[in-house]
């Protein structure tokens, strides 16, 4: 005490922890997330105010009701398999990449988010000549499987490519913070691997499981571009439709944005829901973990089965996620060579890691104070909506959203003149989710009385957060960054909605695609993937070395 | 009837030799205490007993049959971990009947068995709680339950009262040995506490830097140590330099560095070889002759007072003195020391130095 009013001026990091600077800190984070982020992001929803006539008269056509209605119920069925079969196979992912140590891990680490960075509508493509029946005209490779004439089977193939990077990421992240010797103790009583697993490690995992879960249900529910291009790609799609294939159908005709906001709030409104219900479900409602069957478990727990698992889920792995998302290269083996205009790529290419760099480091400034608010805030009710409402730019269909930013920003005068402006902000509003919910996942399995002894010890809040909080969530915040990171690169849809013109890789190549230039585009897409690639393996490869 | 043996047993981190080519055979219904510094590899040790991690090199047996390949599951042994890792997902009763339930016992049996353990370590009125809900002393307590429970005749404690404060430990350690014993438990227990090996174990197997430096009784081990290591870690000695001038049955003359001479029970050593006399301080005692010494410092120590003298060979030596004699010491005075000869052990001077051979890594 003495010591500190003696001591004329004090540091900056005094300056900082200062009550009243914190106190607006938070509220700058908080402003910052609900002006740019959600705002921006509902702002298809003020049609509600502003119109609200023109949506009953949407709510009065039977027919296009009975369409919306297919559509929305398709959306939700499709959500939730892809959900269930990502949590299956998902599951025993995390724990190969957590709990096994082998050679070359890093990389294929690193191979499991490969999908994120293909741009949603190359990888949609590449999903539907690989799984589906095409028409001639595509010249989809002849050894491709091709069988699949089902337009909803293969949109569950394809959402379970979108997400399943997003379930490993997120459970993987949580699992390495749950304790080995919690596992090592239960096989010390007695149980086998499987049974320790499945009662102790399981009923930990919870807070792991509902960010997965939510991550898989609204990259599904909200997947538009690469959802369109399957379907147009595949010989008979039928009627076929989900909520957000009507909308980015919709989006390009002024007359029917009525339909599109109407949809859009049944969307949010249902998930928000759904969402909800969820959460309270998994972090309630006590697991059946009570039942044990030694002898069955012990067979499982040894010899052939772990390997069988093992093996299934890294044939999973390369089968359903892998090889349909990369499957577009082999248009480069089986097309003829043609010459492109490789310049403009480069530039594209470059202009596309600059906004996902920039992205990501708004999205780790903002998104890391908000998650720890939302963690740690179970208190306040302000602070359990605004854990709610982080969600919302999740869940909102690509084409709505893309939509919705191109509206809010296109009203804000001066900006729109700011290409890269626009751009970047309308990337941080479906990106900074990601951050907030793997970052406030890991600090929810915290034991806060580590900070409380850091801050007994004479740690002002930052220091503890730095050097106490930090190296625990390092993971989880990597995980956040590599999503957003990877996210940033491949959209499409809500980039072409700000700016129409976008000169960033995924446009370019959706361009190729759509002019059929497909031999140009597998190339665009192996350089996209290789670069990325090698970029992330960097990248994990500095983390882990500030560890040691 | 568990008999554990561990033949060879090395651990290696890259360049970290964790465990030391450590072999030991720990007998049916034995207490055993696995006693060194922090780091020195006790953790490792014990660890590779229970197959939770695996040797570089060696085996470990369990009543004669080699483990390799077994896993911790089969290996029927109750282990209590350094760390604790109560399942924080249930509480007290399910925590302790979790054994049982594994195993596919009855919900009944469950219910006898998590009663009586619980009853044992007298935390039965705990049962609905959480471990997050307990203090540090209980949740070691629930820990032991736990693990005896498991019904096992092999316990493996890894410092199982560290968490205790220094009554309670006192207390516990005698129930628990007790407990074993009651149950014909073969225990290994690892501690870095000297004064809680010595009074719980049947045996002391002392550890340093990695490898088994020496095993015995307790009472081996503090009188009789064949390492000067062990007579430094185990109880506190003073050690004395010098050489042996003359030699003979029942009596040696060591000759220390200023020419003066002190006599001890016995030595094996030739004459001239350098040696070192070890001697404990209730050993040593104020006289009106002896070794010309001068106090160098007095600290209190509740029911004695310690005395710090430096003789006139240089030699630094601890001595005791009842409380009521304290006020006739003060710094810088000369005392006469005389030494108890029937106490002293005689090791040859190591060639590292001694300082070098009583470091604890
Ligand atoms: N996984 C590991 N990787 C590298 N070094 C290790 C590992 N585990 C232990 N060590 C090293 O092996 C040595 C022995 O460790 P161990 O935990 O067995 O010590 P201990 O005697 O149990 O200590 P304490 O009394 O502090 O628990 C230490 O130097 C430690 O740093
Ligand atoms: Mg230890």
């Amino acid at each position: 005490m003495d010591r500190l009013a003696e001591a004329p001026k004090s540091t900056f990091l005094e300056k900082i922890s200062t009550r009243h600077f914190r106190s607006g800190w938070k509220a700058f984070i908080i402003i910052f997330f609900l002006l740019f982020v959600i705002l921006p992001t509902v702002w298809v929803l003020s049609y509600i105010f502003t119109d609200w006539s023109s949506i009953e008269t949407v709510m009065g056509d039977p027919d296009l009701m009975s369409t919306i209605y297919d559509a929305i119920l398709a959306s939700f069925e499709i959500a939730a398999i892809v959900t269930v079969i990502d949590i299956i196979v998902g599951l025993p992912m995390a724990w190969i990449l957590v709990r096994k140590e082998f050679r070359g891990k890093r990389y294929l680490d690193t191979l499991i988010d490969m999908p994120l960075a293909v741009p949603t509508a190359a990888l949609g493509f590449s999903c539907a000549i690989f799984w589906a029946a095409t028409s001639s005209n595509v010249n989809a490779p002849g050894f491709a499987p091709g069988f699949v004439d089902s337009a909803f089977l293969l949109i569950v193939l394809l959402h379970v490519v979108f997400s399943y990077p997003y379930m490993v990421r997120s459970l993987a992240a949580i699992l390495e913070q749950i304790d080995v010797t919690y596992e090592t103790a239960g096989r010390a009583l007695g149980a086998t691997k499987l049974t320790a697993a499945r009662t102790i490690t399981l009923p930990l995992f919870r807070a792991g499981l509902v960010t997965g879960i939510i991550l898989c249900m609204a990259r599904s529910l909200s997947e538009t571009g690469g959802t369109m291009i399957a379907l147009a790609t595949m010989a008979n799609s039928g009627n076929f439709e989900t909520g957000p294939t009507l909308i980015g159908a919709w989006k390009s005709n002024p007359d029917l944005i009525p339909q599109l906001a109407f949809v859009s709030i049944l969307l949010i409104v249902i998930s928000l829901i759904l969402l909800i219900i969820l959460k309270i479900a998994v972090m309630k409602i006590k697991l059946p973990a009570g039942k044990v069957w030694p002898k069955y478990e012990r067979i499982l727990s040894r010899g052939w089965a772990p390997f069988l698992k093992d093996s299934t889920s890294s044939a999973f792995l390369f089968i359903f996620v892998l090889i349909p998302s990369f499957f577009i290269f082999t248009y480069v083996v089986v097309l003829p060579y043609q010459s492109a205009e490789w310049g403009l790529f480069w530039d594209s290419l470059f202009y596309s890691f600059i906004i996902a760099g920039v992205v990501t480091v708004l999205d780790i400034i903002m998104g890391v104070p908000m998650a720890l608010y939302v963690a740690r805030g179970h208190g306040s009710k302000i602070i359990q909506s605004l854990d709610v409402l982080v969600n919302v730019p999740l869940i909102v269909p690509t084409a709505a959203l893309g939509f919705s930013l191109g509206m809010f920003w296109g009203d804000v005068p001066g900006i729109g003149s700011f290409d890269f402006i626009l751009i970047v902000m309308a990337h941080v509003a479906f990106t900074y989710p990601l951050v907030v919910r793997n970052v406030a996942g890991a600090v929810e399995e915290i034991d806060p009385s580590y900070e409380e002894t850091a801050r007994t010890l004479g740690a002002k809040p930052l220091q503890a957060f730095r050097r106490v909080l930090y190296p625990m969530i390092k993971t989880s915040i990597l995980a956040g960054a590599i999503m957003a990171f990877t996210r940033s690169l491949g959209e499409t849809g809500a980039t072409l909605a700000v700016v129409a013109n976008a000169n960033t890789a995924p446009v370019y190549i959706v361009d190729l695609i759509n002019t059929e230039q497909f031999y140009t585009a597998g190339l665009a897409c192996i350089v996209l993937i290789i670069v990325s690639y090698v970029f992330m393996v960097l990248l994990r490869y500095i983390t882990k070395r500030r560890v040691a | 009837m568990p008999e554990i043996t561990v033949r060879g047993l090395t651990k290696r981190y890259g360049k970290v030799i964790a465990v030391d080519d450590a072999t030991l055979t720990i007998k049916d219904k034995e207490y055993v205490t696995i006693l060194g510094p922090s780091g020195c590899g006790k953790t490792t040790l014990i660890r590779m007993m229970a197959g939770i991690i695996e040797p570089t090199e060696g085996k470990v047996f369990i009543d004669g049959k080699d483990m390799k390949g077994v896993p911790i599951e089969e290996r029927d042994l109750g282990y209590v971990f350094q760390n604790i890792a109560l399942f924080p997902n249930m509480n007290v009763g399910e925590n302790v009947s979790y054994s049982p339930r594994v195993k596919g016992k009855s919900p009944e049996e469950q219910g006898t068995t998590s009663h009586k353990y619980l009853e044992l370590v007298k935390l039965l009125d705990k049962m609905g709680m959480f471990p997050g809900e307990l203090c540090g002393g209980e949740q070691q307590k629930v820990s032991l339950a736990r693990a005896l429970a498991t019904g096992s005749k092999l316990l493996l404690l890894d410092e199982p009262l560290s968490a205790l404060d220094a009554r309670v430990r006192v207390d516990l350690r005698y129930d628990l040995r007790r407990l074993v014993k009651a149950l014909g438990i073969t225990t290994v227990h690892v501690t870095h506490d000297q004064e809680e090996a010595m009074s719980v174990s049947d045996r002391i197997v002392l550890m340093r830097a990695g490898a088994i430096v020496e095993m015995g009784t307790p009472e081996q081990l503090y009188t009789k140590p064949e390492n000067i290591f062990t007579m430094n870690f185990i109880g506190e000695t003073n050690l004395i330099e010098g050489w042996v001038r003359e030699r003979s049955v029942g009596l040696c003359k060591i000759e220390l560095r200023d020419g003066s001479e002190l006599e001890v029970h016995s030595c094996p050593y030739d004459t001239g070889t350098a040696v070192v006399v070890s001697v404990r301080p209730e050993f040593v005692y104020p006289f009106t002759s002896g070794l010309r010494s001068k106090i160098v410092s007095t600290t209190y120590m509740g029911t004695y007072w310690r005395m710090t003298a430096e003789s006139a060979s240089e030699d630094e030596i601890d001595f005791d003195v009842p409380v009521s004699d304290g006020h006739l010491y003060k710094i810088g005075q000369e005392v006469y020391l005389m030494i108890n000869n029937k106490a002293t052990v005689v090791f040859p001077r190591p060639h590292e130095g001694i300082a070098e051979a009583v470091k604890l890594e």
